[in-house]
C-alpha cells in the first residue's frame, strides 16, 4: 500500500517536473512549436497540389507535370526531415540539462525515457495537427489572393484535401515516433555529465590544402555540369533533370564547404580587415557556423532556386497569358453594330485607335464598302500559336481588291455565324449607296492597354458574342476570346509556379531561422563576455547583424546563380517566351519576402543573446 | 599616493518594491592605492561578489558612489559605460571566459580592435604582451587546444593590453591546479611590482589571498577588518590569514 502510493506520488512528481520545464521555457517552446507548425503547414500546402493528380493534369499540358510533382515532394520531403532535426536538436538542448538532473535526484532512466518520448510525440502531433489547420487556412487564402489578383482559372482544386491531410499526418507522425525514439535512446545512454554541460566547444578542423583546392574545383565543376544540363534539356529531356539535381546538390555542397570558408579564412588572416572593430569575432563565428551549416545551407540554396525558379516561371507565365493574347490581333475588340448605349460605354475607355468598316447584306451575300479601308487600312494578324505570327499591316481597299478572294473571306470570318451568309464582294461608295440590303458596321477599337482595360470591355466583347453567335473558345477574332482560352491554359502553371514559390520561401527562411536562432543559447554567452570587455551595444547589433546576414545571404546568392543559369530550361524548351525578361521583378519580390524573414531573425536572435 | 577606486557608503538591496528584502551590502567604504595589489575576502554569502558586480559596472548601487580612476560608474550609462569598460578595467574570471571560436591572438587583439586602432600597432602590442605573460608560443591557438593555466594567461593579457586603469580578478585561480595557480599569482605580483598595475582580487583562497599587499575582510555585506602584510613574508602573512579568517568568520 505505502509502495503504492509512493509509486503514485513519484509519478506525480515527474509529471510535475515535466511541466516546470515546460513553464521555464515557454518562449523557446513557442519557437520550437511556431517552427514545426509552419513546417506541417507548408508540407500540407505543396501536398493539396502534388496529391491531386487530377488537378495538376486538368490545369496543364505538360504530361510529365505529375513526375515533376513527385520530386518536388521528395526534396521537400527532404528539407522537412532536415529542418525537424534541427527542432529536435533544439528540443534535446531544452531538456537534456533538466532530465540529467532528475537522472541525479535519483529518477529512473527508463520513467525518463518514457516522458522524453512522450514530449517529443505529443508536441509532434500537437504541431501537426495545428500546421494541418493553419495549411487549409493559408492555402485558402493564398489560392482565393492568386485567383483574384491573377484572374486564374482553376479546375479540380480545393483547400481541404483529404489525401494531403493523410499524407502530411503520416509523414509527421512517423519522423516524430523516430526522433522520439532517438531521443529517449540519447538520454539513456549518453553519460549524465556529458548532458549537463552540452555547451559544445568548437574544435578546429584540419584541411588538407590540396584536397581542399580540389574540392573548390569539384564543386565548380559540378555546378557546371548541372547548368549545362539544364541548358540542354531540349536534347536530354527527363534526365537532364536527374543529372542537373544531383551535380547541382553536390556541387552546391562542395561550394559551401570549401569556397565559403576559404574566403572567410582568408579574410581572417588580413590584419588589415580582421583586426577592425568586431570583424575577428564576426568572422571567427562564421568559420565556426559555416562548418556546422554546410549541408544546410547547401540545401537552402537549392531551395531558394528552386522558389525563386518558381516564382519566376510563375511570373513568365502570367507575362506569357499577356504576350500571347496581345500578338494574337491587333485589334483589342470588334463591336457589330453598337448600340447608342454601347457606344457611350465604349467613349469612356481609354481608347487609341477606332475602324470603321461599312458592309450591306443582300440575298446572303456581303459587300464591304472598299473606300473605307483606304480611308483607313486594315491590320491583320494570323495566329499560329507562336510568339511571332504572321502579320499583315496597312492593308488598303485597293490591295485588298488585288487578292480579292483572300480578303474578302479573312473579313467574313469577323462576321461571326457564317452558315448563314456568304462572302459577295468589295463594291465602290457608289455602288454600294445604290446597292439594296441592310447595312451593317463593324467598329475595330485599339485600346491603350488591353490587360488593364479587359475587365471593362468584358461585358462589351460577351454581348457581342452574343449577338453574332461566337463560340468564345474557338473564335480568334476577338482578343478577350483569345485571352480566355490562354489565360485558362496557362493559369494553372502559373498558380503552381507562384504558390510553390511562396512555400518553399516559406519553408527555407523558417528553417534557416530555426537553425540559427536554436544557436542562440550558446552565443549568449559570448555577447555577454563581449559585453564585459567594452563592446558597445550598436557593435554588438552590428556584428550580429552580420554574421546572420552573411549566413542568409551566402545560399542566396548561390540560390541567384542557379536560377540564372537554370532559367536556360525554360528557354530551350520554349515553355516560357523570354524567360530572363523583367528578372529583376522576381528576384526583386523574393528577396523582400526573404528579408523580411532574416530581419526577424536577427530580431528575435538579438532579443535572445543580448538580453539584459 | 592617489586612489585609484574609492568606494562610498555603497548599499545594495535586492528585492522589488513589494517583494521581503535582502541587503547584500550595508555600508561599504574603501580605497585602493595607486598601484596596490589588494584583496577581498569573504565566505558565500557575504557580500564580495556583489561588490565585484559592482566594481566592474555589471551591477549598481542602490546608494553610494564608487570612483574608478576617477569616473563615478554608477552614474555611466550606455556607450560611456561601454567605454569605461574598455579603457579603465581589465577583468579576468574563473572560468576565464575566452571566446572560444578565436585564437588566443585575436582574444587578446580584440579590445585594442574594438579601439579601432591601427593593424599593424594591434599586432605588436600584442607580442609585446604574450611574451611578457610567456604565452607567444601558443597565439594560433584555439582556447580548447591550450591548458587551463594558459587560458587564465590568455585571459590576463587580453586585460592588459588595454593598459586598464585597474586589474579585477574574480577568483581568477579558482579553476586551476595549484601550479598554474601559483605561477599566475606570481606573474600578477611582477605584473604589479614592475608595470605598477594596480590589481584588485576577490578570493576566499587564502593562497591567493597572501600574495597581496592588503586584504579586506567582508561579511555580511561590511567590511568589518583590514590585515596589511607590511613587510611580512608571503608564508607568514598566509598564516595570518588563516588566523584571521578563523577568528573573523566565527
Amino acid at each position: 500500500m505505502k509502495l503504492k502510493v509512493l509509486k503514485a506520488n513519484g509519478e506525480k512528481m515527474t509529471l510535475k517536473l515535466a511541466l516546470s520545464g515546460l513553464k521555464n521555457h515557454l518562449k523557446d517552446y513557442f519557437i520550437l512549436f511556431s517552427g514545426l507548425t509552419i513546417s506541417a503547414a507548408i508540407f500540407y500546402m505543396f501536398q493539396t497540389l502534388a496529391a491531386n493528380p487530377l488537378f495538376l493534369k486538368s490545369n496543364t499540358y505538360l504530361l510529365s507535370i505529375v513526375v515533376i510533382f513527385n520530386l518536388g515532394t521528395f526534396l521537400l520531403a527532404i528539407i522537412t526531415f532536415a529542418y525537424l532535426n534541427y527542432a529536435n536538436n533544439f528540443l534535446i538542448n531544452l531538456r537534456s540539462r533538466i532530465y540529467a538532473m532528475y537522472l541525479m535526484l535519483g529518477a529512473k532512466s527508463r520513467k525518463i525515457a518514457q516522458l522524453i518520448f512522450l514530449e517529443t510525440i505529443v508536441i509532434g502531433l500537437l504541431a501537426v495537427l495545428a500546421g494541418i489547420v493553419c495549411g487549409i487556412i493559408l492555402t485558402q487564402l493564398i489560392s482565393r489572393l492568386l485567383i483574384r489578383q491573377l484572374d486564374l482559372s482553376l479546375i479540380h482544386y480545393s483547400p481541404w484535401n483529404n489525401q494531403a491531410i493523410l499524407v502530411t499526418l503520416i509523414f509527421f507522425l512517423v519522423i516524430f515516433v523516430f526522433f522520439a525514439l532517438k531521443n529517449a535512446r540519447k538520454l539513456v545512454y549518453t553519460p549524465i555529465l556529458k548532458l549537463l554541460n552540452q555547451e559544445k566547444t568548437p574544435v578546429r578542423a584540419h584541411k588538407n590544402p590540396l584536397l581542399w583546392g580540389g574540392e573548390i574545383i569539384a564543386g565548380i565543376v559540378l555546378l557546371a555540369i548541372g547548368y549545362w544540363a539544364l541548358a540542354h534539356l531540349d536534347i536530354l529531356n527527363i534526365k537532364g533533370i536527374f543529372v542537373a539535381i544531383i551535380t547541382i546538390v553536390s556541387g552546391s555542397y562542395f561550394v559551401f564547404d570549401s569556397l565559403f570558408l576559404a574566403i572567410v579564412q582568408n579574410l581572417q588572416h588580413r590584419p588589415n580587415f580582421a583586426l577592425k572593430r568586431l570583424h575577428s569575432f564576426t568572422l571567427g563565428q562564421l568559420n565556426f557556423r559555416l562548418r556546422d551549416l554546410t549541408k544546410l545551407l547547401a540545401m537552402i540554396s537549392i531551395m531558394f532556386a528552386l522558389a525563386l525558379g518558381a516564382i519566376t516561371a510563375g511570373i513568365g507565365f502570367h507575362r506569357d497569358i499577356a504576350t500571347i493574347t496581345n500578338v494574337c490581333s491587333d485589334y483589342d475588340f470588334i463591336l457589330h453594330d453598337p448600340s447608342t448605349r454601347e457606344l457611350d460605354q465604349v467613349n469612356n475607355l481609354k481608347l487609341t485607335d477606332t475602324s470603321v468598316y461599312h458592309y450591306k447584306v443582300a440575298s446572303n451575300k456581303v459587300y464591304w464598302l472598299v473606300d473605307d479601308f483606304d480611308l483607313k487600312p486594315f491590320n491583320y494578324v494570323i495566329p499560329n500559336g507562336s510568339f511571332n505570327p504572321i502579320k499583315y499591316s496597312h492593308v488598303t481597299g485597293k490591295q485588298m481588291l488585288k487578292d480579292k478572294n483572300k480578303w474578302l473571306s479573312i473579313l467574313q470570318s469577323y462576321l461571326g455565324d457564317a452558315s448563314t451568309i456568304l462572302p459577295g464582294g468589295f463594291l465602290p461608295k457608289k455602288e454600294f449607296q445604290t446597292k439594296t440590303g441592310k447595312e451593317h458596321t463593324i467598329n475595330l477599337y485599339v485600346l491603350k492597354n488591353f490587360m488593364a482595360e479587359k475587365n471593362q470591355i468584358k461585358p462589351l466583347v460577351l454581348a457581342d458574342n452574343k449577338k453574332i453567335k461566337l463560340d468564345v473558345n474557338r473564335d480568334s477574332t476577338q482578343k478577350y476570346n483569345i485571352f480566355f482560352v490562354i489565360n485558362g491554359m496557362l493559369s494553372g502553371f502559373e498558380f503552381m509556379g507562384l504558390f510553390l514559390g511562396i512555400a518553399f520561401l516559406a519553408m527555407l527562411a523558417s528553417c534557416l531561422m530555426f537553425k540559427i536562432l536554436s544557436g542562440a543559447n550558446n552565443d549568449m554567452h559570448r555577447y555577454q563576455i563581449l559585453k564585459q570587455i567594452g563592446t558597445r551595444h550598436q557593435l554588438l547589433e552590428y556584428s550580429i547583424a552580420q554574421e546572420i546576414g552573411t549566413i542568409f545571404l551566402l545560399p542566396a546568392l548561390l540560390g541567384i546563380v542557379h536560377v540564372l543559369f537554370g532559367l536556360q530550361m525554360f528557354k530551350v524548351t520554349t515553355l516560357i517566351h523570354e524567360p530572363y525578361k523583367n528578372l529583376i521583378i522576381p528576384i526583386g519580390i523574393f528577396l523582400v519576402l526573404y528579408a523580411f524573414y532574416y530581419l526577424i531573425t536577427d530580431f528575435i536572435y538579438q532579443k535572445k543573446v543580448l538580453r539584459k | 599616493m592617489t586612489s585609484i577606486v574609492a568606494v562610498q557608503q555603497v548599499k545594495k538591496v535586492y528585492g522589488k518594491v513589494h517583494e521581503e528584502k535582502t541587503v547584500a551590502l550595508k555600508d561599504v567604504n574603501f580605497q585602493v592605492e595607486t598601484g596596490e595589489f589588494i584583496g577581498i575576502m569573504g565566505a558565500s554569502g557575504s557580500g564580495k561578489s556583489t561588490l565585484l558586480n559592482i566594481l566592474s559596472t555589471i551591477d549598481r548601487p542602490t546608494s553610494g558612489q564608487v570612483l574608478i580612476n576617477g569616473y563615478d560608474i554608477t552614474k555611466l550609462r550606455g556607450n560611456k559605460l561601454s567605454d569605461f569598460r574598455a579603457h579603465q578595467i581589465g577583468f579576468i574570471f574563473q572560468d576565464f571566459n575566452l571566446l572560444e571560436d578565436l585564437t588566443v591572438e585575436e582574444n587578446i587583439a580584440l579590445p585594442l580592435s574594438l579601439q579601432e586602432m591601427n593593424p599593424k600597432r594591434i599586432k605588436a602590442l600584442v607580442i609585446l604582451i604574450s611574451k611578457k605573460l610567456s604565452i607567444s608560443s601558443i597565439l594560433k591557438k584555439y582556447p580548447a587546444e591550450i591548458s587551463g593555466g594558459q587560458k587564465q594567461r590568455a585571459a590576463a593579457a587580453r586585460a592588459l593590453i588595454t593598459k586598464p586603469a585597474i586589474l579585477l580578478g574574480d577568483e581568477p585561480t579558482g579553476s586551476l591546479d595549484s601550479s598554474s595557480a601559483r605561477e599566475l599569482l606570481n606573474t600578477m605580483t611582477n605584473l604589479n611590482q614592475k608595470d605598477k598595475i594596480s590589481i584588485l582580487l576577490v578570493t576566499h583562497d587564502p593562497v591567493s589571498a597572501s600574495f597581496c599587499q592588503r586584504i579586506l575582510f567582508i561579511k555580511d555585506g561590511v567590511i568589518g577588518k583590514e590585515l596589511r602584510r607590511n613587510n611580512l613574508d608571503r608564508i607568514s602573512f598566509y598564516h595570518q590569514i588563516l588566523n584571521e579568517i578563523e577568528s573573523f568568520e566565527s
